[in-house]
């Protein structure tokens, strides 16, 4: 007899995983769309087109750092760069959840978690905020024989790109791996100490 | 920047809305999505643990069985994807008769399971099975990324039962500078972790792999499907491929335990201080042919971390090959079907 292949349906897809990006690239977009009017209106007004872009992205700069000081601001733009810190709290509400009444000790442990969220958080954002400047650095560099975007999609691509760069770059330092070992030691520690497994 | 215009950037957006709009009907309407192609046959099973044996594809297929072995960690049908797609179809047409362990998703009830039980138990029945079923006292062996470490424990202690090893993908010396999975766990109280939840749940791996390229792995992927949506083939390819990343079954603790402390942790592999159960691994005892498989541009396993290989185990006939890709692609790339199949095949067929 031989054995059914491994099947599933479509359903099986987390399609919500899809929209949420499609949602946040839209916002992106729209960010995109507001910074050009703005970005055309200062080069009418500016001849300096370096001056100019730098104005642009300051301003590209503060709407990513008010995403960080409070997501509820734009929470689509925050979602831009927030990415990894919503793989992880998918992937802790997987998890049993954390007792409801918590004991003190359990109540300090589960602050002691808030702030390496936080920390973890700070990280993210610095990654983020560096990619801008790498991103500005790259259209500099494309004004003169290398293309710049062509399209709302290139330019995406491009911050695609410096993000990566930079996170990567944050990733391998040696204080990502202590915040986010810490990460993981905090949740744990929020559990009774007996654990949770039967 | 400068080259298009904000009304430029509102048809972009609007065409990419309809885009989603319709595509999202056709997600619906994609049907079964399909992993796992070649024919196989059941011919062990033990706890959870299922024995395959791939339809040979030749009337004559080489007499040495060979066993796969693959992680324990995401799930084996990656080696035969689809049809065009399928490592072990390649493998297949070379005229090997393949073989291959599928741990099954480990539960509760795995939660005490050590690497002895995986390394003396279940790979080491299954090498029994085979020797007895095709009547050979030795039988080739592959094992695959964290499967080719358990395929080199079981080699190191029993090498009189295995004629040939491959190893793809495989790590070996986990603390080169450049492996990011070592730099991830190195911080992580792994006793805390499996005694607070037993087995560790895979969604907590799958978070320590996406987390290496998230602005690709999990933002720019999904913006991409857009532009296919309206292609059932290629729609039908991403989805299949979803469901491998996110088909991460739970790590038996005490497994999980040993492995990610002695392994990533403390690097015992290279230093010959691996115990499993009451057995010390000595690469060196390795002595049959070994043929070292791995990718150039891994960035779960760098070449570096599987090279070692080269200096710690006892074979005098070695051999590596050097796979120009990643981690995935050696698996399901264009490339991989045309190169890595017959390579094995004719490094075996040789020996």
């Amino acid at each position: 007899m031989a054995d059914q292949t491994i099947k599933s349906d479509a359903g099986m897809f987390d399609v919500e995983l899809l929209l949420k990006q499609a949602r946040t690239y839209l916002a992106f977009g729209e960010q995109t769309r507001q910074f050009a009017e703005r970005f055309q209106e200062s080069l009418r007004n500016e001849a300096d087109w370096v001056k100019a872009l730098r104005q642009h992205f300051d301003l590209f700069r503060e709407a990513m750092a008010q995403s960080a000081a409070d997501p509820n601001v734009n929470p689509e733009l925050a979602r831009l760069w927030t990415l990894n810190l919503d793989t992880w709290q998918q992937a802790v509400t997987s998890l049993p959840p954390v007792p409801f009444a918590l004991p003190d000790q359990q109540g300090a442990a589960w602050g002691d978690y808030q702030r390496a969220q936080a920390d973890y958080l700070e990280l993210l954002r610095q990654a983020a905020l560096a990619a801008l400047d790498l991103m500005e650095q790259r259209l500099h560099e494309q004004t003169g024989d290398a293309q710049p975007p062509g399209s709302l999609r290139g330019l995406y691509n491009l911050w695609v790109d410096c993000n990566e760069e930079t996170y990567g770059r944050m990733l391998r330092s040696p204080e990502y791996s202590l915040v986010s070992g810490r990460l993981f030691n905090t949740l744990f520690a929020c559990y009774p100490k007996d654990g949770i497994h039967p | 920047m400068i080259q298009f215009s904000p009304e430029q950037i509102t048809e972009e957006l609007q065409e990419f809305a309809a885009r989603l709009a319709q595509g999202a009907k056709m997600l619906g309407e994609v049907g079964e999505i399909e992993a796992g192609v070649s024919p196989r046959d059941p011919v062990y099973q033990e706890d959870k643990l299922t024995l395959y044996r791939y339809r040979p594809r030749v009337a004559q297929p080489h007499p040495v069985p060979l066993l796969i072995v693959y992680a324990l960690v995401n799930r084996p049908y990656m080696m035969d994807l689809q049809e065009d797609r399928s490592l072990i179809r390649g493998l297949l047409d070379a005229g090997l008769d393949v073989y291959l362990i599928d741990w099954g998703y480990a539960d509760a009830e795995d939660r005490w399971l050590t690497l002895g039980d995986y390394v003396h138990r279940y790979i080491g029945h299954c090498v029994d099975v085979l020797r007895e079923r095709c009547a050979q006292d030795t039988i080739n062996l592959l094992g695959v990324c964290q499967g080719g470490a358990l395929s080199l424990c079981f080699a190191a202690l029993y090498p009189a039962k295995i004629r040939n090893l491959i190893t793809m993908v495989t790590p070996v010396d986990f603390h080169t500078p450049d492996n990011l999975l070592t730099h991830l766990i190195r911080h992580v109280e792994v006793d805390a972790l499996v005694d607070t939840f037993g087995n560790l749940p895979g969604q907590m791996l799958n978070f320590t792999f996406l987390s290496l390229s998230p602005f690709r792995l999990t933002g720019q992927k999904y913006v991409d499907v857009v532009d296919i949506l309206d292609d059932v083939q290629a729609l039908k390819n991403f989805l299949r491929m979803e469901k491998w990343i996110f088909d991460s079954p739970d790590q038996a603790g005490e497994a999980f335990r040993q492995f990610a402390k002695e392994f990533f942790q403390q690097n015992k592999l290279v230093r010959g201080e691996v115990m499993i159960g009451e057995q010390r691994v000595e690469l060196r005892n390795i002595t049959m042919p070994v043929l070292n498989v791995y990718a150039t541009q891994d960035h779960l396993v760098p070449p570096a971390a599987s090279k070692a290989l080269a200096e710690h185990c006892g074979s005098r006939d070695y051999s590596e090959f050097s796979f120009k890709g990643g981690h995935i692609g050696i698996y399901v790339s264009s490339r991989a079907q045309r190169e890595v199949p017959p390579t094995i095949a004719s490094w075996l067929l040789e020996r």
